[in-house]
């Protein structure tokens, strides 16, 4: 009994004004998908009763399976609000006039950190985000990382309190205690917004205020909740005080004296908190009544709340009795329907300020205006941020967010993958979108068309895409901004079918996948090998059966989980490296050194990049990184595949021919940097300088067929004598336990060369939480090992951090890099040993 | 001409590394088959012969034509440094004297040529008995088992079957096989004990033995004939040695799947002219083409390095070369090298996907040979590559044929060709206009490009 159709839908799409498009993020466990679950119950679209246990939004069976939400789910809502509630919507830009619907487009996403780039995908098709902290645990780590994440996509937070009903049952906090507790938390909030957003930017304040009604409180799970304009509602008559105000004086230091009928600013032994008194008061006492029960005192409490027993619930008790009576005094559906249409932004708002961050091209063409005004009539653009398998299998929808224009069943657009560029033809294709669709969790419903503003579902262009990509109608556009990810696929396994000749199946198993989810990286190496990477083991585990369930249908072997390692260096070269052609008529110099801590990072992030103008690259580089101007003006070229974090410097004066070899030596350094000299691993951080070059005066034998097979061993002749090393990727390891489980962390951390470096209590709780550098090749079966060593209390968050060299020296037989050349060079079928210098330098 | 080669002061000073035979040649006329081959001359007629000699044996060559001479009355002439592989026989060579026939000496790969040839195998010697005891001892007698001699060892054939019939009454010999025959694969054919000829398939749950050395010839052996396991015997050591070529076969499905990437194909050739290479070029380039992909016959002699780098705008190289040729599996190339077979399966989805036996030999993709297969009717589609993790499409040139759309199809062809360009950053001549000093003509340099009289030293 859906109380709303997909026509109402429809037509509520094209009132933009009064669209949310929102997401719900929080860390792992904090009741993301329960609290979901009472807006879906207050749509009609489960039932009432069964609010809170469904998880509607974890629509895989191993979701249901293991309580956790693995892939993010969309759900179109539509609400009414009251007359009431509408005067506080003051932006007209926020509702049209005399409309008092609302359509919500809600992503509900996952909490693990190894799923993060789920949030991602769901961050950019939205403007608003439901932070869900859990308020016995506090603000975790996965809650900073998404809030973080979300200030930078400039998306607006509003904050839910939930599991207060395991404050009240299972902790027994005081009331005091709990408003310290809120308090703490709101503030750690807030920091963290003040971090990532500037108040004075595009966004303005963001922060997030209870007495604003932008933070709710209550519990998914029992399917209640409050903002204090509920309870200022209730008071607002009696106290003859007006609503806004009175919500000012129900938090914070404002105190009561009942007998004085006094406020004051400050505590003293007669009055008390406004908002212990006023607002947790009753709910203790209910709480208390019921679960105590008093039979008596639940009759007045009722009437005084103004809930009727149903005459079905009449015969319970205890917590059932609870849930019925605090689920109709305060119904969380009602409560978060308010927080989201009044406090979240509409299309129209968000996309002002949004534009500039989602578009590539010049922020004044018609795409860029388009987005800007949110403008249905414009071209069209939409970004599809991820694929979600159709039950016909190996087909996809293209899950995305129109920004402008309208898509329509049957239109003819153009598709951009990430690798378009403008002008070009690479990754571009002009087909029709065979249909547009309205995603539902569990449901899908085909729809004529989607206007500006909301989040749909594309048939027919998944082929066109492999995960993410621009549609567009207009023809000088640009694409829309790839995602950024928090995490990055760096563990690996290789996977082969158990029956060879199912390979085939296997290899088309591997390409859905890769589909399926935003992250995950199916590759087929040199060496013939099918590698799956991934986030952590959670995220690999969960692809691996996905793709020998859904996607391979054939039974897999995997190999055990390994990391991927890169090949670097630690000094200059010791001596000029020269190779000459094998025409012996042109010579190279060059050297290798290290780049300075940090350009690696800033070249992954974009800060340095291959497009910036080159002079203002140069100045970065030299403010930053104190390199030569003149020389940082002559970077050739990045690499490997052209974007990757070592670079190639023209270093040499006044060579003649030397543009003309430009391209073969560009061609040179991106196959020594795809594949190092040490294990054919890939290079990170590694600058190679060309001092000089000597040429042949004829162009035919300075063609590629001399200067690129030269370049490479002349490259790798740097290599060898700059003190080749092997980095190994870290992750950075958050754990929280009691405290008499951190010495079994320490211990744990320290047979795996983890280290620690910051221990804290989380203020208000018993708990404490390490944060630790751990090697991810040493955190394989890591989660277990530390459950079993801490009695099951310690829980880590591990998330990709940095790359760090691994100590030793691959050259020196006895190290640990030794064998890891070793063996990696035996995987790919390479010739054992060291590789030797002799063969790539050549003497004058 | 002589301006355009190397100074020949090079060429002569220039080392050779050359395998010398164990030992001197004392019997030349039992060992290199003298009388024979003078028969086979005396008996069709042969009025112009080449001796063709791998480096290794050009120091007898002399000897052995001082023999011939003396027994036949013929005009012979000494073939050596063979365009592509001695093992080959080098047909163009010997029209360039017109030279009616061709000896063959050394190591042969048994390809099909249009000139009549005698081969004349090398020889070494073997302890027959010994060796097939060692075979007895490790397997049952009850086991299918197939014997593979190497070549050296065919004069000795007739003790090599009666040895292992005798042991092995179930088993087959391979034999080395010259004349043209149906059953024939890479010049051997299967027999049993009564001389009966069986396909290859028959040995598909068979154990095969090889005696002889590791080397190309075996290698192929194992990689194109599905047999259950294949074993080598070493006849110096008699030691039995089990040969796995699964690590290779995954390097090759890689590859396989780097060609449906390519959007440009080299077709490397390294083979002399003959029908069948002829017949195989073009049909490579009407499988690039049905697949939209752009196709250049190359031909640059021995391959090496440098000089396939010289085009990197080629994606990758498909070489039709003759099949004992171990530039396939190197690795220092800047773009892969792939058998024709390997370009079918990636192009042609006629075929099977996935292949456990590979076909060395481009003969057989023929048409009226056993793995020809027609080319599959394709269709423009995309497809998501594991290699580059982005979307490959093909396209499929549609105007194909229709000359009407003459302007259309080539805009369409300088597309194709357009965009590998456009990458690069030098596009020509510099002028540099305004920007180098005006000077007096002075003397410019001489000579010719490779040594030039003001060459750098």
């Amino acid at each position: 009994m859906v109380n709303f159709t997909v026509d109402e839908i429809r037509q509520m799409m094209d009132k933009k004004r009064n669209i949310r498009n929102m997401s719900v993020i929080a860390h792992v466990d904090h009741g993301k998908s329960t609290l979901t679950d009472s807006l879906v119950s207050k749509a009609g679209i489960i039932a009432g009763a069964r609010a809170g246990e469904t998880r509607f939004t974890d629509t895989r069976k191993d979701e249901q399976d293991r309580c956790i939400t693995i892939k993010s789910t969309a759900i179109s809502m539509f609400f009414e609000l009251e007359e009431k509630d509408l005067v506080f919507i003051t932006n007209p830009d926020q509702r049209e006039k005399s409309e008092k619907g609302f359509l919500i487009n809600l992503i509900d996403s996952p909490g693990h950190v190894d799923f993060s780039s789920e949030v991602t995908a769901a961050l950019r098709v939205t403007d608003g985000a439901l932070v869900v902290v859990d308020c016995v645990s506090g603000v975790c780590v996965q809650t900073e990382t998404v809030l973080r994440q979300a200030i930078a996509e400039r998306i607006k937070p509003i904050l839910f309190m939930n599991k207060m009903d395991r404050a009240l049952l299972e902790l027994q906090l005081e009331a005091e205690e709990l408003y310290q507790t809120f308090q703490r938390i709101v503030e750690n909030v807030n920091v963290i917004i003040a971090t990532y957003n500037d108040d004075g930017g595009p966004m303005g304040e963001v922060r997030v205020d209870p007495s604003k009604g932008s933070v709710g409180f209550g519990s998914g799970l029992h399917g209640w909740a409050f903002t204090l304009k509920q309870f200022s509602e209730m008071y607002a008559d009696k106290f003859k005080i007006d609503l806004v105000k009175l919500m000012n004086r129900l938090w914070g230091e404002n105190f009561f004296n009942a007998k004085t009928k006094k406020w004051a600013k400050q505590k003293d032994n007669d009055n008390k908190r406004s908002f212990c008194m006023y607002v947790l008061d009753p709910i203790y006492k209910v709480f208390d009544a019921i679960m105590n029960f008093k039979k008596e005192e639940i009759d007045g409490l009722l009437t005084k709340i103004g809930v009727t027993i149903k005459h079905e619930d009449a015969d319970k008790d205890g917590k059932a009795l609870l849930k019925v009576v605090m689920r109709s005094w305060l119904p969380a559906g009602e409560a978060l329907l308010q927080m989201i249409a009044i406090h979240l932004p509409s299309p129209v708002v968000a996309q002002k300020y949004r534009m500039e961050m989602l578009y590539e091209g010049p922020h004044d063409d018609e795409a860029a205006i388009g987005i800007k005004n949110c403008d249905p009539e414009a071209p069209l653009m939409m970004y599809v941020s991820k694929m979600v398998p159709t039950s016909d299998k190996g087909r996809f929808y293209a899950f995305g967010r129109v920004f402008s224009g309208k898509v329509v069943t049957g239109q003819k657009a153009r598709i951009m993958g990430p690798n378009f560029t403008p002008g070009k033809k690479e990754d571009l294709y002009e087909k029709t979108i065979q249909r547009t669709i309205l995603m539902m969790g569990r449901y899908v419903e085909a729809i004529e068309d989607v206007p500006s503003g909301n989040i749909c579902g594309l048939v027919g262009v998944d082929q066109f895409l492999v995960k993410t990509g621009t549609i567009t109608t207009f023809k000088n556009a640009h694409n829309m901004k790839v995602m950024k990810f928090s995490v990055s696929p760096v563990v690996r396994v290789a996977v082969e079918p158990k029956n060879p000749a199912d390979l085939p199946k296997l290899v088309e198993g591997l390409k859905r996948l890769a589909k399926s989810d935003p992250m995950v990286q199916c590759i087929n190496e040199e060496s013939g090998e099918h590698i799956v990477a991934g986030a952590g083991e959670l995220h690999l585990e969960i692809c691996l059966k996905d793709l020998e369930e859904d996607h391979a249908c054939i039974p897999i072997k995997k190999s055990d989980p390994v990391v991927s390692y890169r090949e670097t260096v630690i000094e200059m070269s010791d001596q000029m490296c020269l190779s000459k052609s094998p025409n012996k008529h042109n010579r190279l110099f060059m050297k290798a050194q290290p780049m300075p801590d940090g350009l690696p990072e800033d070249i992954e992030d974009g800060k340095v990049n291959p497009r910036d103008d080159f002079k203002t690259r140069a100045r970065y580089l030299t403010d930053k990184y104190e390199y030569d101007v003149t020389e940082a003006r002559k970077i050739w070229c990045f690499g490997p595949e052209g974007t990757g974090p070592n670079i190639l410097v023209d270093c040499s004066k006044g060579v003649q021919y030397l543009n003309e070899i430009k391209d073969s030596v560009v061609a040179g350094f991106q196959w020594a940097a795809k594949e190092g000299v040490m294990a054919e691993e890939n290079l990170r951080g590694v600058r190679f300088n060309i001092y000089d070059v000597t040429l042949h005066t004829d162009a035919i034998h300075r063609g590629g067929g001399q200067i690129i097979p030269t370049t490479r061993r002349c490259l790798y002749a740097c290599l060898l004598t700059a003190q080749p090393r092997l980095m190994e990727p870290v992750y950075l390891c958050e754990i929280q336990c009691p405290e008499v489980a951190v010495g079994g962390i320490y211990g744990v951390l320290n047979r795996r060369r983890g280290h620690v470096f910051e221990e804290s209590q989380v203020a208000g709780t018993p708990m404490f939480v390490v944060k630790a550098y751990l090697p991810v090749n040493e955190s394989f079966g890591f989660t277990a090992d530390l459950r079993s060593n801490t009695g099951g209390q310690a829980f880590p968050q591990c998330v990709f951090d940095h790359w760090q060299i691994l100590p030793g020296d691959p050259c020196e037989p006895s190290s640990k890099p030794y064998t890891i050349v070793q063996d990696t060079r035996k995987r790919k079928g390479l010739k054992e040993g060291l590789p030797d210098l002799n063969q790539y330098l050549d003497k004058l | 001409m002589a301006n355009f080669t190397t100074d020949g002061k090079l060429c002569i000073e220039r080392k050779l590394e050359v395998n010398r035979s164990e030992k001197e040649f004392d019997d030349l006329i039992t060992r290199f088959d003298i009388n024979e081959t003078c028969r086979w001359i005396t008996e069709n007629n042969f009025l112009k012969v080449c001796l063709q000699f791998p480096d290794e044996l050009l120091s007898v060559s002399t000897k052995i034509y001082e023999e011939i001479k003396k027994k036949v009355e013929v005009d012979l002439y000494i073939l050596g440094d063979t365009s592509y592989a001695s093992c080959c026989v080098d047909s163009v060579a010997a029209m360039h004297v017109q030279g009616n026939a061709v000896v063959h000496y050394g190591h042969s790969c048994f390809s099909k040529t249009n000139i009549p040839v005698f081969t004349v195998l090398p020889k070494h010697s073997v302890d027959v008995e010994a060796s097939i005891k060692v075979v007895k001892d490790r397997f049952n007698a009850d086991i299918k088992l197939c014997l593979f001699y190497d070549a050296a060892f065919e004069h000795c054939k007739d003790l090599i079957s009666k040895h292992w019939f005798e042991y092995f009454p179930h088993g087959y010999i391979s034999f080395i096989e010259i004349e043209e025959n149906q059953n024939r694969f890479l010049g051997r054919v299967i027999r049993n004990k009564d001389g009966e000829d069986s396909a290859v398939e028959v040995l598909k749950d068979c154990v095969c033995i090889h005696l002889g050395t590791r080397g190309q010839t075996l290698f192929n052996y194992t990689i194109s004939i599905a047999a259950s396991q294949w074993y080598l015997l070493d006849p110096n050591t008699n030691k039995i040695e089990c040969l796995e070529e699964t690590a290779w076969f995954k390097r090759r499905r890689f590859l396989v799947e780097k060609c449906k990437d390519a959007n440009v194909v080299g077709i490397l050739v390294c083979k002399l002219a003959g029908d069948q290479t002829k017949d195989i070029i073009s049909r490579m380039k009407q499988l690039c083409k049905v697949n939209g992909k752009k196709s250049y016959i190359v031909s640059v002699g021995k391959p090496n390095v440098p000089k396939l780098a010289n085009f990197p705008e080629i994606d990758i190289y498909v070489m039709i070369a003759c099949p004992e040729n171990d530039l396939y599996s190197a690795r220092d190339f800047y773009k892969p090298i792939v058998y024709p077979y390997e370009l079918e399966v990636a192009l042609n989805s006629n075929r099977e996907p996935y292949f456990i036996t590979h076909v060395t030999d481009y003969d057989q993709l023929l048409p009226g040979r056993p793995h020809h297969c027609d080319i599959h009717h394709i269709q423009e589609t995309t497809d998501l590559s594991l290699i580059t993790g982005k979307i490959r499409e093909t396209k499929v040139d549609t105007h194909q044929g229709s000359s009407t759309d003459l302007e259309e199809k080539q805009t369409w062809a300088l597309e194709n060709i357009g965009q590998n360009l456009q990458d690069r950053s030098w596009k020509g001549l510099e002028q540099k206009l305004g920007e180098t000093e005006v000077k007096m003509a002075e003397q410019g340099r001489k000579g010719i490009p490779i040594q030039y009289s003001d060459e750098p030293k």
